[in-house]
């Protein structure tokens, strides 16, 4: 018993079956979290090593190469990067996508284990530390605080990080902006030096004395007592009469060489939020934790943790990854449920019957719903690629049921009763949906083996296109009769009211069979200039190519925009500050789209894992701009951020600003063009950087160029004379502590209250260490107690620091990169490599396109081998199923067309060629040979049946026109809502719709020109020569019955 | 007794089966996929590609008496839906066991 009859002699087993497949379905989607994108594995590994008191060319020369040349024979790396800055090498290794990143660590770990030995003997081991993108925060809230503020650090780490940190999937909170409290014990330099003290004598004695000793148990009588002492200030005040020593017999407190001050650390960073002073506090996710289920549980937990904070202290949100991927998710399910709207409505309109309009309709919740059921198996999220792949799908799931339903009708209107009918009419078109479906699978699964980045995305819409299909054809066969036996039947009268409401489109309908079959008529008799006319359009088209702008991925408006400013290197934070909020003033102004503007500045506290890993320094401002969702203000998030930079140029302060919209270039952030410039000789590759930012600054449609060599920073250093330093029994290790000690601090011993523990520092008032005489007369003491001046052993000079040396694939490199805004990436890469070859490069340097370009190159390659493969497949597909060569290739000819349309709508539309317009493109291949299939599968059956080429292929036309309408319509209409989608993330899609509606569109068109009439040319030459043949044979036989007898007589002669 | 072989598009099946139930005819014999063409109009049932459709046959033997009313039955049937086709034909039975 097959599939369809089972299904019709068992109606109430197969509906329960889809319907607890759809229960399994939506119990599934329930438990889906909601992602931007699939789940991508990280590529990278870093590899960090120290090596304190090594330069950064040092480092460079006795670190970073040899661990280069090792770490560059670990199988799949595809580059490698340095950074070599003072006391430590990063190495950087990327991955091709794809691997087990398990593994490569491992690997990576292997031949570290090979090199270590050789490493100079003060490196420390290397540490690895995979990098992903859960690093980036995935939530910053804001602290505004009035009286609080001083007390804030422990206020925001008592009541608000803790209780965060609790939160499942949550990795680190960390807290910038409120500076923890330190006891500083500033001393007086004059001072300690009459009294013979130095700070080092003052820090011991302070570790010493503020601590708690237990003395062990003792008995007393019956009972057994503990003994302790307890020496551990109760107060920071005690601090101050701390006896330091005794001069001339008369004790000395430390009140009298320093004063004890209960205060905030010196320097730390500030944090303003809407230009008022506060705090943040930055989530970050655990590993693999979904950041739209963690955001949830911060903004639930928000309310409570607010209650317990003082009146003064208030919690806002900075940025939410979250609300993007909620507002984008959201949009693009409403373009689903539109698709299933338009699909449903088209149906109708060609069917003219209610009853079957459900029946197709019933098909696609179905398919849709059973995929959700891979999703959770496979642990996958709803993202956009899901929820894309879902909305691709609607106008597809539908197509096979038609084809069901139309025969089924077909038999019934020939007198069958319902069930017979339906088991007969589907088990006549089995074979032929099967192939069909087929040409889908052919194109979508090859998807699922895309390598790279791009693989990555694809992977999941191959599987879920292929799961997709495959329900839908299982219920085209199964679901479709049963419910055809069950519902349809032969329509006796209609009602009027119908009547009065279809009769005008089946009018139309029937007119415009009627012109079609009069236009193919004369097409058919008109063969050569049709092809002519076909490929003249054809050319045509591929003259729109030179217009069309590359791109990776689309810039997506996410309303996140990130700015960092530099003073020049060695500015005070004081300076920067200032500048800070006479910018936040301006652009609040200028830009009401702002709803939150939060800066901080200065240099990061060791403990705020966050700050610590972004450039930090007090001349170093960093911004976050959060902006009203999309659809509540006119000007976009790039207009925004040019508009910035345009002001930002009325700041001569200002050393350098960098501002990103939108995150990360390459996936849906602004992008970038890099040119990476390699080269040794750091002063030539500076010059080349320089000369290149100042050409490309003229390019169109470049609004801010970076450059990723830093600047030298200035610095003073003591330069000790080692014998003088000898002379007097010091090594440059205590000098160097000493000073240290004096100006950075030593840290004493702990302060303990409340459970807190606060840093006692120990150091020389600020008033002391503010010019370079007070550096130089600070007291060195040697092992005797002689004390010995800093000038008189060494001197202080101005130097500047080398900056950090990158390299990349073992080569030193400087990277120009320049931020676009409105123009695509490949006419700026062009512009950038005439530039190029204009320079006239020294000698050793080369400079090479990267970044983006690079992946966009390497994605825009696998996509086209891809292209390539599924052509193939879908040809063997084809031929298979016509059991012919020359059919397929007939049909083949609809899909340069599909290319012709892509080009045309992206043309018109403006939209660049990127990743996903060429993902539509590639889909387009197997939809628009299924407009050919359905076509000359009826022509070859009317010839079958008896009829001459040209007629079967007039009367196929005819009857095929409104199958292939419907279908290319249902598919058209799914795609229209991505199309014109103007939501949250609709940027990210719609070069999808409109490349798939442009090709599909005119492909269709030329299709049911083109293929009727080319399928003539060969059908005749087919039969000619045929005819050849048999004329041959005949004439063959003529001459072989004349000649009959003498060849038979030759034969028996022989034998 | 005559036999009557009766030829159908497969949809008939189950109406021609009532048919027979309907008229006391217990005994028949079932071919459930031939293939054929009518000799005017009778468009071809070949299952292949251009004429997917498919007849079945019914070869059932009952008594003479029986015979008109069940071609009359056929016959009304078949006028009502022409396309599928149905024909019936009447033989003698000459000895059984």
């Amino acid at each position: 018993m097959s599939l369809y009859e089972g299904a019709v002699k068992k109606p109430i087993m197969t509906m329960l079956c889809f319907v607890g497949v759809a229960i399994f379905g939506l119990y599934s989607l329930s438990r889906l979290p909601i992602d931007l994108l699939p789940d991508i594995e990280s590529n990278m590994i870093m590899v960090m090593t120290s090596y304190p008191g090594a330069s950064a060319s040092d480092i460079e020369n006795n670190l970073s190469r040899p661990l280069e040349n090792t770490l560059n024979t670990v199988s799949n790396l595809k580059h490698i990067t340095s950074n070599s800055s003072e006391n430590s090498s990063l190495i950087i290794l990327e991955f091709e996508y794809g691997y087990d990143i398990d593994v490569l660590t491992n690997d990576v770990r292997d031949k570290l284990d090979m090199i270590t030995s050789v490493l100079p003997d003060g490196a420390q081991t290397p540490i690895i530390f995979k990098f992903s993108t859960d690093m980036i925060p995935i939530m910053m809230l804001s602290v505004q605080a009035q009286e609080s503020q001083a007390a804030l650090y422990k206020i925001l780490d008592d009541n608000v990080a803790n209780p965060l940190a609790r939160i499942s999937g949550v990795g680190s909170v960390s807290i910038a902006g409120a500076p923890q409290r330190e006891i500083d014990v500033y001393c007086d330099p004059n001072k300690l030096e009459a009294y013979n003290l130095t700070v080092e004598t003052i820090s011991s004695l302070i570790a010493a004395e503020n601590q708690n000793i237990p003395g062990g148990n003792f008995d007393i009588g019956n009972e057994t007592y503990a003994l302790r002492v307890e020496g551990e200030y109760a107060d920071s005040r005690q601090l101050n009469n701390l006896v330091v020593g005794t001069y001339n017999g008369a004790i000395v407190y430390l009140r009298d060489v320093a004063r004890v001050e209960d205060r905030l650390e010196e320097r730390a960073q500030e944090s303003y939020t809407n230009g008022v002073r506060g705090g943040m506090i930055v989530v970050q996710k655990q590993s693999g934790a979904n950041s739209v289920q963690i955001a949830n549980a911060v903004r639930e937990a928000l309310p409570a943790l607010q209650k317990n904070l003082p009146p003064d202290v208030q919690l806002g949100v900075i940025m939410d990854t979250s609300d993007n991927i909620k507002l984008t998710i959201s949009t693009l399910a409403e373009t689903v449920i539109l698709a299933i709207v338009f699909v449903i409505m088209v149906v109708f309109f060609f069917l003219g019957r209610w009853r079957a309009t459900v029946i197709i309709g019933l098909v696609i919740p179905f398919s849709l719903i059973a995929s959700f059921i891979y999703l959770a198996i496979t642990g996958g999220t709803i993202n956009i690629i899901s929820l894309s792949a879902l909305s691709i799908a609607i106008g597809m799931v539908v197509d096979d049921a038609i084809v069901v339903l139309e025969n089924v009708t077909n038999h019934i209107e020939r007198g069958a009763d319902p069930k017979q009918a339906a088991v007969h009419g589907t088990n006549e078109v089995a074979v032929s949906v099967i192939a069909s479906t087929m040409t889908i699978f052919a194109v979508f699964f090859p998807l699922t083996m895309v390598s790279g980045m791009t693989g990555v995305l694809f992977k999941q819409l191959g599987w879920m296109m292929c799961i997709i299909i495959f329900i839908s054809l299982v219920s085209s066969l199964a679901l479709t009769p049963m419910m055809c036996s069950q519902m349809l039947r032969l329509q006796k009268k209609q009602t009027r009211g119908f009547q009065a409401f279809y009769s005008p489109i089946r009018k139309m309908l029937d007119a415009l069979d009627h012109w079609y079959s009069r236009m193919l008529n004369s097409a058919v008799r008109h063969r050569l200039a049709v092809v002519i006319g076909c490929a003249a359009f054809f050319l045509i088209s591929l003259l729109c190519a030179r217009y069309i702008g590359t791109e990776f991925f689309p810039t997506q408006d996410s309303g996140n925009i990130s700015a960092t400013l530099e003073m020049p290197i060695g500015t005070r934070m004081e300076i920067s500050k200032d500048v800070a909020s006479r910018i936040t003033a301006q652009w609040r102004k200028e830009y009401p789209e702002i709803q939150v503007l939060n800066y901080r500045v200065g240099q990061a506290d060791a403990d705020n894992v966050f700050a610590s890993m972004s450039e930090n320094g007090p001349h170093i401002m960093t911004f976050q701009v959060r902006l009203s969702d999309k659809d509540e203000r006119k000007r976009s998030m790039t207009e925004i951020a040019d508009g910035m930079r345009a002001d930002l140029v009325a700041y001569p302060e200002l050393a350098k600003y960098q501002i990103t919209a939108g995150g990360n270039a390459g996936m849906g952030g602004q992008s970038t063009a890099d040119f990476e410039i390699y080269g040794y000789d750091m002063a030539a590759t500076d010059t080349v950087a320089q000369v290149l930012k100042r050409e490309l600054a003229a390019v169109k449609g470049v609004t801010e160029i970076n450059i990723s060599r830093g600047d030298y920073a200035p610095e003073y250093q003591v330069d000790f004379d080692r014998e003088k330093l000898a002379l007097h029994g010091l090594n440059l290790a205590t000098a160097g502590s000493y000073l240290r000690n004096r100006i950075n601090g030593s840290t004493a011993s702990q302060y303990r209250e409340d459970g807190d523990e606060y840093d006692i520092k120990v150091r020389y008032a600020p008033e002391f260490r503010t010019s370079l005489e007070d550096i130089e007369n600070i007291l060195l003491y040697n092992a005797l107690g002689e004390s010995i001046r800093v000038k008189e052993v060494g001197q202080v000079v101005e130097r500047f620091a080398p900056p950090t040396i990158e390299r990349k694939d073992r080569e030193r490199i400087v990277t120009v990169s320049a931020v676009l805004s409105d123009v695509p990436l490949s006419d700026v890469v062009e512009a950038g490599q005439k530039l190029i070859d204009d320079l006239d490069l020294p000698a050793g340097i080369s400079v090479q396109v990267a970044g983006t370009y690079e992946d966009q190159m390497e994605s825009f390659q696998d996509l086209a081998t891809l292209a390539l493969l599924i052509v193939v497949l879908v040809f063997i597909v084809m031929a298979a199923e016509f059991e012919s060569l020359t059919y397929p290739f007939v049909i083949m000819f609809s899909i340069p067309f599909a290319v012709s349309g892509v080009l045309i709508a992206l043309f018109f539309t403006g939209i660049t060629l990127n990743v996903m317009s060429l993902l539509g493109g590639i889909m387009l291949i197997g939809i628009v040979v299924k407009n050919g299939i359905v076509l000359i599968d009826f022509v070859n059956l009317c010839r079958e049946r008896g009829q001459s080429v040209i007629n079967a292929v007039i009367t196929g036309g005819k009857s095929r026109l409104r199958p292939v309408l419907m279908t290319t319509s249902t598919t058209v209409l799914g795609m229209i809502p991505l199309a014109i989608s103007q939501g949250q993330g609709a940027e990210m899609w719609r070069p999808l719709g409109v490349a798939v509606i442009g090709g599909l569109t005119i492909s269709t068109v030329l299709t049911l020109i083109l293929v009727p009439v080319l399928y003539c040319m060969f059908a005749g030459t087919g039969i000619k020569r045929q005819r050849r043949k048999l004329a041959k044979s005949r004439e063959l036989n003529a001459y072989y019955q004349e000649h009959k007898t003498e060849m038979t007589k030759q034969k028996i002669t022989r034998v | 007794m005559k036999s009557i072989l009766i030829t159908f598009d497969q949809a008939y099946y189950e109406r021609i089966l009532a048919v027979l139930d309907r008229q006391n005819c217990r005994g028949f014999t079932h071919w459930e996929q031939v293939q054929g063409r009518g000799s005017k109009t009778g468009e071809p049932h070949y299952g292949s590609h251009a004429w997917p459709s498919m007849n079945s046959a019914i070869i059932t033997i009952v008594d003479d008496a029986k015979v008109p009313t069940l071609l009359d039955i056929l016959h009304r049937m078949d006028k009502e839906t022409e396309q599928l086709g149905l024909r019936a034909f009447v033989w003698n039975i000459e000895q059984t066991v």
